[in-house]
């Protein structure tokens, strides 16, 4: 199985934030919301002295997606089919889902109901509830799978200007991102308390890490306050929705 | 269909495509490729299939070369040309943000006119004939009542060019005073134009960190000072293993980085580089065949650094003389290959400026990083020919009392902006009474912005070309609206750094409302003042001139990507090597200084202290902003929409205040900003305040970003002008912190030694 994933070296960032921009551009991502983002860390003291880092963030399209977990939309089969051998897989989902040969954790915006659970679940705030939408609909990285599909690269790491973002496929054992990974010792954002298997990771000085660590490791497990919705909440967001054409 | 259907099916279609797309790599292709109708490219999500237009960026000066993206005749997004040898498809946050310089609500949208008080913000809608008759009239009444330099030009950038033909055509001495010089690059520019021979640091640098094996930062925080290729050159260099030696009182974006990092006093710099210089010499760490077959001035120069010991300059620069042997040991090693930046705003203490420029040309030439890889490097021209009529050759009549005479390295590069100032608030040596402003907002900009306010004031006439209503714009009587760079044509910009390449600002999209280009304001105002250049109705047409001894015209360069690279020729073999200078050798001593009366060697100079109580400001960049441009960019605004006062945490727990404190601060002259939160940092020294450079803007039409975080500039009231150019210093003023209505006095926590005097603020009763 593939699974798509990115390496952030926080020796070559700067701090720019082009990345979070470029998105903003390619996706048009309303103003407050970000599906990327740059948090300035420091300078702080940390056991290995001074540090002045960045916590440059998108969705880490986890191994274990707790916000698909608890979507309550009506689950539909979908088919999947595995892009380098054409195998062909059937899977049930709900709005949100990870997809079985990228391993990219995405939406079907037209049965997403707009309840923002999944939006409280995420332990590092990656997605976001647009409500500046007529219907509320969550939104998130994607780890641009549209472009990919296109043959180009996610527009974070097409804009970097130092290059500083590694994008591949981590079950590649030929891709930079599995020797980052693998070899180099890049660590993904996780603590004892949430470690639900993100494919994001990050290079850096020990002094930046720990501060990253320090700073932004999530703790605590947002997905278990929203397992389910308040009573007829539900109810109340799909009827929100019906009476709209039906594309599918 | 209502708002909501369309959404929904947008997001539908687009949907069932991506899910398509996810079965498999090319199945979407072909659409794009057999040339799908404009409608069908829409569905092509994000800017994937957008109507592309190469150009060039002026979010900032550095111009990099860019893509816009347009879709639905709108630009979407904007990235950097691939073909650039320099940023490929990179763009800064600012590059990537400049959709929204287009689309602000709160740009100028038509030429006004002030009908309140000046300064008070209240505007008519006039034509552009009425605005551009009225500047050519105040222009004539003006040169008439009281001479040709009682006009001014306050210019920067490309917007400036073309306008300011039409300022030297009224035979004023001022028709450029640029801030980018007077309160930026000038120092830097004249230490190495006098040692080097050439600009080594003006816009550009030519300083080659990308091959170097040792970097040395002066002050420069690269990465929070943001240009793409520069910064790549910077991070490539790292990444190859150079080493890397930052000074700053700051502990800066590259300090993290670094693998020395010298938390110098603010103010004595040239104290630590005239101790190395001494070192090097003494312990023979200098690169002795270059010195001997290419330096002017070496016997001189030792003599003059000889009291500058390591252990004295530790005391004043308040660091650890290991440190700081380790440091330029480290440098020494790795001669001639390093890289010891020039800096570019270099405009901090006045006197002291450009010695320590000077300083650190001295240094690079006894390091023999001349033409070599990892040094300063030589630029490789790439000139597009002149267009005939583009420019005025003018006689210049020098008045009988000018304006450049004190600062003998003025008179070539512009008047210094605060003799302007000074004329206009006294009168003397002459009256000035019309300023012409153009891209550039000298209230958050030029020190002591009360000063400006009182000048502007005694002005018969102020007009300014702008693109949004800043505080320049509040304080003018007629507003030009100007196109902004993706909506016109400019020039030719042709790079001759490492990565030579020539290129074109071309309109990516049409410019909105009446706003128009800085070259259709000039040409009209040429006619209308009857003044003999720019015969060129249209910019394609100088445009194309210039671009055919190159055999190329817009459209063939369009059809190759609109870039041409070429290859760079940045260093030369030593037998080679013949410095631009008349010796045709590297000045370490400056005869023309000493013929000017100033220090043909860098001296300690020492630069005053702050007051019992108080802590200098300094300011700088943040890679999400340009100057006090784009804090009312709607991204960029909520990427950082306030600034935050950087406090030593040692300082913040002696006087009470907590990080995330709102403060004001107040300077030596009793000034006040508006309130600011407090950033409790080890990474900062205690005797020094930090704050990033352009916020607290005081204009109301600025809607995003009016009031929002303190302004540095308007506490820097008390500045020095450097002796060489008349530059002023921006580092020179203090402040204390006001909590809660109650004054804070800032302890002083690191000793000053006896040979640093203290500001003292002068009691009026």
């Amino acid at each position: 199985m593939s699974q798509y994933a990115m390496v952030i070296d926080l020796n070559r960032c700067v701090g720019c934030h082009a990345c979070a921009l470029a998105c903003r551009a390619e996706w048009q991502v309303p103003v407050p919301y970000h599906r990327n983002w740059v948090k300035r860390l420091g300078p702080d003291k940390t056991p290995e002295g001074l540090s002045y880092t960045f916590w440059p963030g998108l969705c880490n399209h986890c191994d274990h997606p707790v916000c698909v977990g608890v979507c309550p939309a009506d689950k539909v089969e979908r088919e999947f089919k595995n892009p380098k051998t054409g195998e062909v897989k059937k899977m049930q989902i709900a709005a949100t889902y990870k997809d079985p040969f990228t391993g990219a954790v995405l939406i079907e915006k037209d049965r997403c109901i707009g309840c923002g659970n999944c939006v409280a679940a995420c332990p590092y705030s990656a997605r976001y509830l647009n409500e500046q939408l007529d219907e509320p609909k969550a939104d998130k990285c994607t780890f641009c799978v549209e472009r990919i599909a296109a043959g180009e690269i996610p527009a974070c790491v097409k804009t970097c200007i130092v290059d500083a973002r590694i994008f591949g496929d981590l079950s590649d054992k030929n891709s930079e991102v599995y020797k980052l990974v693998h070899e180099k010792g890049a660590k993904p954002l996780s603590s004892k308390e949430v470690d639900i298997g993100p494919n994001v990771y990050y290079l850096g000085k020990k002094k930046n890490i720990s501060l990253l660590f320090t700073k932004c490791a999530p703790h605590e497990r947002k997905w278990e306050k929203v397992s389910s919705l308040p009573p007829g909440r539900r109810e109340m967001l799909l009827a929100a929705i019906k009476g709209l054409p039906s594309f599918s | 269909m209502k708002r909501r259907e369309f959404i929904k099916l947008s997001a539908a279609v687009c949907a069932a495509l991506g899910a398509m797309e996810l079965q498999g790599r090319g199945l979407f292709r072909p659409a794009v490729s057999l040339g799908a109708t404009e409608g069908a490219a829409q569905c092509l999500t994000g800017s994937l299939g957008a109507k592309e237009v190469t150009s060039v960026c002026e979010m900032c000066f550095w111009r990099c070369p860019i893509v816009g993206k347009i879709k639905d005749g709108k630009l979407v997004k904007i990235e950097g040309n691939p073909k650039s040898p320099a940023n490929g498809p990179r763009v800064c946050a600012r590059g990537n943000s400049g959709s929204q310089l287009i689309y602000d609500p709160d740009r100028m949208k038509y030429p006004m006119k002030r009908v309140g008080a000046r300064g008070e913000g209240k505007w008519a809608k006039i034509s552009w004939d009425e605005a551009l008759d009225e500047i050519v009239h105040n222009m004539q009444k003006v040169k008439k009542e009281y001479g040709p330099n009682a006009i001014a030009y306050f210019d920067h950038g490309a917007s400036a060019v073309f306008m300011r033909e039409i300022f030297k055509s009224t035979g004023t001495e001022n028709y450029t005073n640029e801030p980018a010089f007077f309160q930026c690059v000038g120092p830097v520019a004249i230490a190495y134009l006098n040692t080097a021979g050439y600009l080594v640091s003006g816009t550009r640098q030519y300083i080659d960190m990308g091959n170097a094996k040792a970097i040395l930062l002066v002050g420069s925080h690269i990465g929070e000072n943001v240009h793409v290729s520069h910064v790549r050159e910077f991070i490539a260099g790292l990444n190859k293993g150079a080493k890397l030696i930052v000074v700053d009182p700051r502990f800066s974006a590259p300090a993290d980085k670094a693998d020395i990092y010298l938390p110098i006093r603010p103010g004595t710099d040239t104290a630590l580089l005239l101790s190395w210089i001494n070192y090097v010499i003494q312990k023979n760490l200098y690169d002795n065949a270059f010195v001997k077959d290419h330096c002017n001035g070496f016997e001189k120069l030792r003599e003059s650094v000889k009291p500058y010991t390591i252990e004295w300059a530790a005391k004043i620069c308040d660091l650890n003389p290991k440190d700081m042997k380790r440091a330029i040991e480290l440098l020494a090693k790795y001669r001639p290959n390093v890289a010891i930046h020039p800096g570019r705003h270099s405009t901090w203490y006045g006197k002291d400026d450009v010695g320590r420029h000077h300083a650190l040309a001295i240094l690079n030439g006894l390091m023999g990083a001349v033409a070599v890889p990892g040094g300063i490097y030589f630029p490789t021209p790439v000139k597009p020919d002149k267009a005939k009529g583009m420019e005025l050759e003018v006689e210049e009549t020098e008045p009988p009392v000018s304006l450049t005479t004190e600062y003998p390295y003025s008179g070539a590069l512009g008047t210094p902006t605060a003799n302007i100032i000074k004329a206009t608030l006294t009168g003397k040596p002459y009256p000035i009474k019309l300023w012409g402003v153009n891209g550039v907002n000298i209230l958050q900009t030029i020190p002591n912005p009360y000063d400006t306010m009182e000048a502007i004031k005694k002005l018969d006439f102020i007009f300014c070309s702008e693109i949004l209503a800043n505080e320049t714009a509040i304080w003018s009587d007629i507003i030009l609206p100007d196109a902004t760079y993706l909506e016109r044509y400019d020039a030719i910009y042709a790079y001759d750094g490492l990565t030579p390449y020539l290129t074109v600002r071309q309109p990516v999209v049409d410019a909105m409302f009446e706003t128009k280009s800085p070259y259709w304001v000039a040409h009209q105002l040429a006619k209308k003042m009857n003044v003999d250049v720019f015969p060129y109705e249209k910019e394609q047409d100088y445009l194309n001139l210039q671009l055919q001894p190159l055999s190329l015209s817009l459209e063939k360069l369009n059809a190759q990507g609109g870039i041409i690279a070429f290859p760079a020729k940045p260093y030369r073999d030593r037998k080679d090597l013949k410095l631009p200078t008349d010796s045709g050798k590297y000045e370490l001593y400056v005869e023309d200084f000493a013929k000017n009366k100033l220090d043909p060697l860098p001296k300690f100079i020492p630069v005053t202290a702050p007051p019992k109580g108080y802590m200098r400001l300094v300011y700088g960049r943040v890679p999400m902003h340009t100057f006090s441009r784009t804090m009312n960019n709607l991204w960029l605004n909520n990427e950082m929409p306030e600034n935050e006062l950087w406090v030593n945490d040692g300082i913040a727990a002696k006087i009470g205040i907590k990080d995330g404190d709102t403060v004001i601060m107040e300077n030596q002259d009793g000034k006040k900003s508006n309130p600011v939160k407090v950033k409790v940092t080890a990474g900062i020294r205690p005797d020094a305040a930090y704050l990033p450079h352009g916020f607290g803007s005081k204009s109301p039409l600025l809607t995003k970003t009016y009031n929002k975080g303190a302004s540095d500039q308007f506490m820097i009231t008390r500045y020095e002008n450097d002796p060489y150019a008349g530059s002023s210093s921006h580092r020179t003023s203090f402040i204390r912190l006001i909590k809660d209505g109650k004054t804070l006095d800032i302890p002083e926590i690191r000793p000053l030694p006896p040979e640093i005097p203290r500001f003292e603020i002068k009691k009026t009763a």
